[in-house]
């Protein structure tokens, strides 16, 4: 029986690979070392699928790989900081979802890139290639700090490809201002690791001595933690380290007000953004609530916060994304609505509902994405829907992936997105009926579905519908296979993905077993005890409250609502925009939409708030630069002074030395003598 | 053994011991001639030997006797490497004073 999780590793290490490839000989290679990552992505693809297949015949791993500090003995509790791999369901599906898009992004990044004529593709390659393997070592890391150093990996690829175009003036600067945003966030994320790895001496997230269990044990008083500071009640302090690590996940999943980065990152070339929001950058923050979330489902209060700014994310965005006139800057603006999705129903309690969103949104965000690149190609680099128009029967395989993805999005029946965004609102609901708080998020996420629709389906008709507006628009350019595969491959799963996990159906017609999901995440089929989602309902604090009819009547009720506010976003839209000469409607929101347009201010606003922090900046810098390196170059200082004049012993006149030794040996006995008492 | 050499007091044999090693530390220290090192160094070497022996009558041990064999074959051997580094010396800088090679390479 061969080990499959001993070639675990490889997943991760054959994109590092195909890094180093692109990186060293990339130049001496045919399409800039493409290939090298293809073959990397798609062995890795392939190793997931059978890594997948191994979960689902009842095994699971969590293995320490190796240790590298291991402070035994020397502080109160034994800290072991190592590297390890955690195979359970829930990584073993993001690996698959992540190795994907990642093969899917190669094979575009050909059209885009390489038949585009540009310039560095090497770097390109070599960016794409640590970009997976970073987000592929953060989903198999069976620690905290682990994944916080493949979480930073995954920031500094985020940097370097989104300033791939580092010749033009904006994409640095997006560039700079991703990096900066998001590590904003991780410095709460690097305190709550040190804050975790203090309070319970471990940061591994499975097994008997993981941090979720000692924490459960501990609240039960079952056991103690091995530090809390200052006597702070332990509750309280879970919350405190929750909260710590939540930052991390709001700044790289790009919640509010963290958000800002996100629209600015659409300056990267097109395939990246694709990676970016289905399966790398922004999923980290969502799969490491979804990773941990045996910690976080003990702490109420952190609960009610990641659903709050989740749900309120999810209509807040949405609403920018209402006024946009580039097509990326929709998706942009989308894809942090969904994430909000996402937020929301960890918040709430739907564990599998938020990893169900977690995968449809990877599939059909991909999809949009890669066909708004197709798009982009097309227009000769134009991203304005306003110049566009009538493409729908010029791209036809486009039009209609495209289109797959955009209901999808906007969740119409029997798409992927609607049974998982369905899902989330009703996990919400049914949790929120006893908690105002949670039944706000979900008021949010309920209002942010017709939105949702209207703004994709804006995009749509804008962009495929009524007539070109544009000569451009009216001779597109041609895209070929390497475009229309990966489109054609995800507009069937952003069709069909949906059916993995068909719980409305199964509630009201009674069918067993169809929720494959649901009985996936819950260990149906093996998995690491105490990373299920029975668990996970177990600790958490929810319970459930049900409308007219009960179970059956609210899941009905549910999906009516939001499928029908859905339906109503799209008609509005479709009597707007689905005309041969659309015209702008956003004037008739008058200073609304300028509100809109301008994103609410907030980058003015984060802007000021920089500017009135300034002297605290400059004090801490001068405090840095003056007492902190002024003892360390204090101290270098006195060490070269000191040298320089010992220095001058060394003369290398043997006599000298000679002289010294003799005067040494003299000085020695007399000490001796003197403290021996022989002179006495 | 004789009655003489074990009827004088082991002090006279340590004077004689340091006297020896102190005009061979004044030869180290004062000549500047590579040559006068050597001898000097011997002097302090056979200095040490005159005690080992002088304590090995005194115990009546043989050990020290033998470890004086042991520090003479030491002294033949360390001849042949010094007078070998005074030949390089003397090739490469004309002279076998002590101070004027200073550097470890050049």
């Amino acid at each position: 029986m061969i080990d499959v999780f001993s070639y675990v590793p490889a997943i991760v290490l054959l994109p590092f690979f195909s890094f180093l490839i692109a990186l060293g000989v990339g130049k001496h290679l045919p399409k800039g070392g493409a290939f090298g990552g293809i073959a990397a992505t798609a062995g890795s693809f392939l190793l997931s699928l059978w890594v997948l297949a191994t979960v689902a015949g009842g095994e699971a791993a969590n293995r320490t790989l190796y240790t590298w500090a291991d402070a035994g003995g020397i502080g109160p509790t034994d800290i072991e900081l190592s590297f390890g791999i955690l195979v359970d369901p829930l990584s073993a599906l993001m690996l698959v979802i992540v190795t994907l898009v990642a093969l899917l992004v190669h094979v575009f990044s050909l059209g885009y890139m390489n038949d585009e004529g540009e310039t560095g593709l090497p770097r390109y390659y070599a960016g794409l290639g640590l970009f997976t393997a970073s987000m592929l070592g953060f989903v198999v890391a069976d620690n905290l700090l682990m994944a916080f150093m493949f979480f930073e990996l995954v920031g500094l690829c985020s940097y370097l490809l989104i300033g791939f175009h580092f010749r033009e003036p904006g994409p640095p600067s997006a560039a700079k201002k991703a990096f900066l945003v998001t590590r904003f966030g991780d410095y709460f994320f690097l305190v709550g690791v040190v804050a975790v790895l203090a309070t319970f001496g471990t940061a591994q997230f499975a097994g008997a001595e993981s941090f979720p269990v000692l924490a459960e044990a501990a609240l039960a008083g079952e056991g103690s933690v091995a530090w809390t500071p200052g006597g702070v009640e332990l509750q309280t302090w879970l919350t405190v380290v929750g909260l710590l690590v939540l930052g991390g996940v709001v700044g790289k999943s790009a919640q509010f007000p963290l958000h800002t980065w996100l629209p600015d990152a659409m300056e990267g070339p097109t395939p990246v953004s694709a990676l970016i929001h289905a399966a790398t950058m922004v999923a980290a923050g969502v799969y490491l609530v979804a990773r941990m979330y045996g910690f976080y489902a003990l702490t109420p209060t952190t609960l009610a916060v990641i659903a709050f700014i989740g749900g309120f994310t999810a209509l807040f965005a949405a609403t920018m994304g209402l006024v946009k006139d580039e097509l990326k800057q929709v998706l942009a603006y989308s894809t942090i609505s969904q994430y909000g999705y996402m937020m929301l129903a960890l918040g709430a309690g739907g564990y599998v509902a938020a990893v169900f969103h977690l995968t449809t949104h990877a599939f059909f965000k991909a999809l949009l994405f890669l066909g708004a690149g197709a798009v982009i190609i097309a227009m000769h680099h134009n991203e304005d829907m306003w110049d566009m128009g009538g493409l729908k029967s010029k791209m036809p395989v486009t039009y209609y992936t495209f289109l797959a993805g955009s209901l999808a999005l906007a969740g119409i029946f029997p798409f992927a997105g609607f049974w998982s965004k369905d899902e989330i609102l009703y996990e919400a609901l049914v949790h929120g009926l006893n908690d105002p708080l949670l039944l706000g998020g979900y008021l949010m996420g309920l209002l942010a579905v017709p939105v949702t629709a209207f703004y994709t389906f804006r995009m749509v008709f804008l962009t495929f519908h009524g007539e070109p507006r544009t000569d451009t628009a009216r001779d597109p350019e041609p895209v070929r296979w390497n475009v229309k595969g990966p489109l054609t491959v995800l507009g069937v799963l952003a069709a069909v993905t949906g059916f993995i996990n068909m719980v409305p159906v199964q509630k009201v017609l009674g069918l067993e077993g169809i929720d494959l999901l649901h009985l996936w995440l819950d260990n149906h089929w093996g998995g690491i005890e105490g990373l299920s989602s029975h668990h996970y309902a177990d600790i958490g604090p929810y319970s459930s409250g049900y409308l007219v009819g009960g179970e059956v009547g609210t899941v009905l009720v549910g999906a009516a609502v939001s499928l029908g506010l859905a339906l109503a976003g799209l008609l509005v839209a479709w009597r707007l925009y689905n005309v041969p000469s659309p015209t702008e409607h956003t004037a008739k929101l008058g200073g609304i939409k300028d509100v809109l347009y301008n994103n609410y201010y907030l980058d003015e606003l984060q802007v000021w708030l920089a500017y009135r922090t300034e002297d605290v900046a400059g004090g801490a810098n001068t405090f840095d630069q003056g007492i902190i390196d002024g003892v360390v170059n204090g101290v270098s200082s006195v060490s070269l002074f000191g040298g320089s004049r010992i220095r001058r012993l060394q003369s290398g006149v043997v006599s000298q030395y000679a002289t010294l030794l003799t005067l040494g040996l003299v000085a020695l006995l007399l000490a001796l003598g003197v403290t021996g008492g022989w002179f006495l | 053994m004789t009655a003489v050499a074990s009827s004088i007091p082991p002090e006279w044999y340590l004077l004689l011991a340091t006297a020896v090693f102190c005009i061979g530390l004044f030869g180290v220290l004062t000549r500047r001639d590579a040559l006068y090192f050597l001898m000097s160094v011997e002097l302090m070497m056979n200095a040490a030997n005159i005690n080992f022996v002088a304590f090995a009558l005194y115990y009546g041990d043989l050990t020290g006797q033998v470890f004086a064999l042991f520090v003479i074959a030491l002294a033949a051997a360390e001849v042949a490497i010094g007078i070998g580094i005074i030949l390089v010396l003397y090739r490469n800088f004309g002279v076998t004073d002590v101070t004027v090679p200073t550097e470890m390479r050049w």
